[in-house]
């Protein structure tokens, strides 16, 4: 619906599941992000080194770890096939990202809810900390930058962190503003980080129209064609994406994953 | 309390319609519990539009910041359901001692508790447990909003020693106290000839709204909303402990409201607001519900039933009708708001299904899209659709689906009010 919370709020998002929370992503307000991923790799999941012996065997763990939403064993795994010499790279292509598709494809199957696609996220991010130094030391590039946010007046985020996670398990890089936001912070974001894709979320009817102000700042700030804007949450529909100048809705996290591939170019 | 309670009309529509017997027409519900009132801003509107004696609305409900509906405007709006609702709130104050409060410029009065600082930079307003200026705050409205959310107060979790116990503070024993303020309540409800709506005790089961704990000083526990939802499926037993200690207070507090009231004084009491449904799914599956909810819904259900001629209210946003039936079998027997708007929440077909077995208490018109954005003329064909459909054989009780929310057109609500009463005239 589209008030606060639970119980006394509304039924609930879409992109923005959600209740009460404040800014900050799933497990903290460290942004998962800079899940730094070759492109290429993404598309053909190449490696830079031939997979050694035995890899595949642990990578089924790793995989079931991540999609079972077990963070402490799916770091420590990726720190001991670190250990061994596993190409960082191709553990992520290899094993965590199409970990994190089944978990996307168990969502929409409804074998998984949100309970369950929280605790992946978490297993994604904590198996992506001994990782991210050393991708980023490789000068590996995302998938695609996204600017997330949940828009002014709006502090419901449950909804655009689990998009946000959805979207870095995919390989991208996400600069969560967080809830709350201002159509001038979105702006700044977009100049600084130069994104493809700029994500708006909103539970309530009485931010909504937040989204067509912070559209309207990025066309004044002449960035409009320079971004895809995507827009999600309970009270919205494809109707009135459409009618805010938005380029695409998304009615869950699946779906949004689903719009930024394809505008990024990539085949879902 | 001795005496019965009278049957006037409205009580006798309403208690027609909640036994699935027709009623002469549509009982109505605004303001009888915390997901079936209007926002304060609302509530003031609509004594406007309708000349009532000018005074500053009551915020009876500080964290959806809902207005008290006295009995002139359920008069004006044809109202049949009172709230029985103790004095305390979300935020952990009571709600007596009223003092005037200026709410975005509307003219207000709030619970002395009602305690507020401005939120340094962005200028929201931060809202205090208890009243208390010293805690943390534990709820914050953005700037230029119109209700709280919660802040999260999460201390560093140790999944693999949770204490349950941390998790129930919330849920205890009402006091003596408290139960002289309900008894006083429901007096002063009797010669009213509204059906009785009581929420008095709290089996929220894992209502994500309390989970955060807003009415303590210092919550313990799991108390940030993602943690929350991912305790119910990695840490089933430690939920089902605090679920079990829920009820184990909750029963014991029902039996002592029981005991002072006796049958007459309610006719309805919120069991539960847990939102098992989401726009266009669900929070859990089935399999889950029926392992880790239905057991001790059954085991509220099943006292009140035993008894008390009470009957069971829960509320489930979003696309619930997948848990309908584990819900009957658990002993509810009214669900609220009935998302016509969510999937697989058509009217007609849970009307056909589930007619004679719930109570669809809500359902009637959208506050997402009709009520807020559509014009009086969309609205009226909206409630008017929606009474022909639930109406029939009683089982329904006329309610937006959910609170109505601010900002929403005075013409619109007025317009859906008129709808009701054209469809309850041609009956």
């Amino acid at each position: 619906v589209v008030e606060p919370v639970g119980a006394w709020a509304a039924a609930e998002p879409a992109f923005a599941t959600g209740v009460g929370r404040r800014s900050g992503s799933v497990d903290d307000n460290q942004p998962l992000s800079a899940l730094h991923i070759v492109e290429a790799v993404q598309r053909t999941t190449k490696y830079d080194v031939p997979p050694r012996e035995g890899t595949m065997a642990l990578s089924q763990a790793l995989f079931d770890a991540i999609v079972d939403g077990k963070a402490q064993l799916a770091q420590s795994l990726v720190e001991e096939e670190l250990k061994t010499g596993t190409e960082p790279l191709a553990l992520v292509s290899e094993t965590m990202i199409p970990a994190m598709d089944e978990v996307g494809k168990l969502f929409q199957e409804e074998e998984y809810f949100v309970p369950e696609l929280l605790l992946s996220a978490r297993a994604m991010k904590a198996a992506m900390t001994p990782l991210r130094p050393l991708l980023a030391a490789k000068g590996a590039k995302p998938a695609g930058v996204v600017v997330a946010g949940a828009v002014k007046g709006d502090l419901h985020d449950i909804g655009k962190n689990l998009v946000t996670s959805m979207l870095e398990g995919a390989g991208f890089q996400v600069i969560d503003l967080g809830a709350d936001v201002a159509p001038e912070a979105f702006v700044a974001a977009i100049r600084e980080h130069r994104p493809q894709i700029v994500c708006l979320s909103a539970l309530l009817t009485v931010t909504m129209e937040s989204m067509r102000t912070t559209i309207a700042a990025i066309k004044a700030a002449d960035l409009r064609r320079e971004v895809k804007i995507l827009v999600g949450g309970a009270p919205l529909n494809e109707r009135y994406a459409t009618e805010i100048g938005a380029d695409g809705y998304g009615a869950t996290a699946s779906d949004a994953v689903a719009l930024a591939r394809r505008h990024v170019g990539l085949s879902n | 309390m001795s005496a019965e309670k009278t049957i006037g009309p409205r009580r006798k529509r309403a208690l027609d319609a909640i036994n699935h017997r027709t009623p002469d027409g549509a009982p109505v519900d605004f303001g009888g519990s915390a997901t079936t009132g209007m926002h304060v801003s609302c509530v003031a509107k609509l004594r406007d539009h309708y000349g009532l004696e000018k005074r500053p609305v009551k915020v009876c409900e500080p964290f959806q910041m809902l207005g008290l509906i006295e009995d002139d405007l359920k008069e004006a709006i044809g109202v049949d359901v009172a709230p029985l609702m103790g004095r305390g709130t979300f935020f952990g104050f009571d709600n007596r001692d009223w003092k005037p409060w200026s709410f975005n410029g509307l003219d207000v009065l709030v619970p002395e508790g009602f305690r507020t600082t401005v939120e340094p930079e962005k200028g929201g307003l931060l809202i205090y447990p208890k009243g208390d200026l010293a805690a943390r705050p534990s709820g914050h409205m953005p700037k230029d909003g119109f209700f709280f959310d919660a802040i999260i107060r999460q201390k560093p979790i140790d999944l693999d020693n949770l204490d349950p116990e941390d998790n129930v503070e919330q849920y205890q024993p009402l006091t003596e106290a408290q139960l002289d303020d309900i008894e006083e309540d429901a007096r002063a409800l009797e010669s009213g000839d509204y059906a009785v709506f009581a929420s008095l005790v709290n089996t929220n089961l894992g209502d994500i709204a309390w989970a955060p704990g807003c009415d303590l000083i210092e919550p313990k526990g799991v108390r940030d909303v993602a943690e929350w939802y991912m305790l119910t499926a990695s840490r089933p037993d430690v939920v089902h402990k605090i679920f079990d200690r829920q009820v184990e207070v909750g029963i014991d507090n029902l039996a002592r409201i029981h005991q002072r009231l006796g049958d007459d004084a309610i006719d309805v009491i919120f069991l539960c607001g847990t939102d098992f449904g989401t726009q266009t799914s669900s929070f859990c599956s089935v399999r889950t519900f029926d392992s880790l909810w239905k057991p001790h819904y059954a085991e509220v259900c099943g006292w009140i039933h035993k008894h008390t001629t009470w009957k069971t209210f829960k509320h489930s946003c979003g696309a619930s009708e997948r848990f309908f039936e584990s819900m009957i079998d658990a002993g509810v027997d009214i669900v609220n708001p009935v998302q016509c708007s969510a999937k697989g929440m058509d009217p007609r077909m849970l009307k056909e299904k589930y007619k004679g077995r719930l109570v669809f208490w809500g359902g009637g018109v959208d506050t997402q899209r009709t009520l807020p954005f559509g014009t009086p003329t969309e609205v009226r064909a909206e409630v008017l659709e929606r009474c022909e459909i639930f109406s029939q054989g009683g089982g329904f009780v006329f309610n937006a689906i959910h609170n109505v929310q601010a900002n929403t057109p005075v013409e619109n609500m007025v317009a859906m009010f008129e709808a009701v009463k054209e469809f309850n005239g041609r009956r």
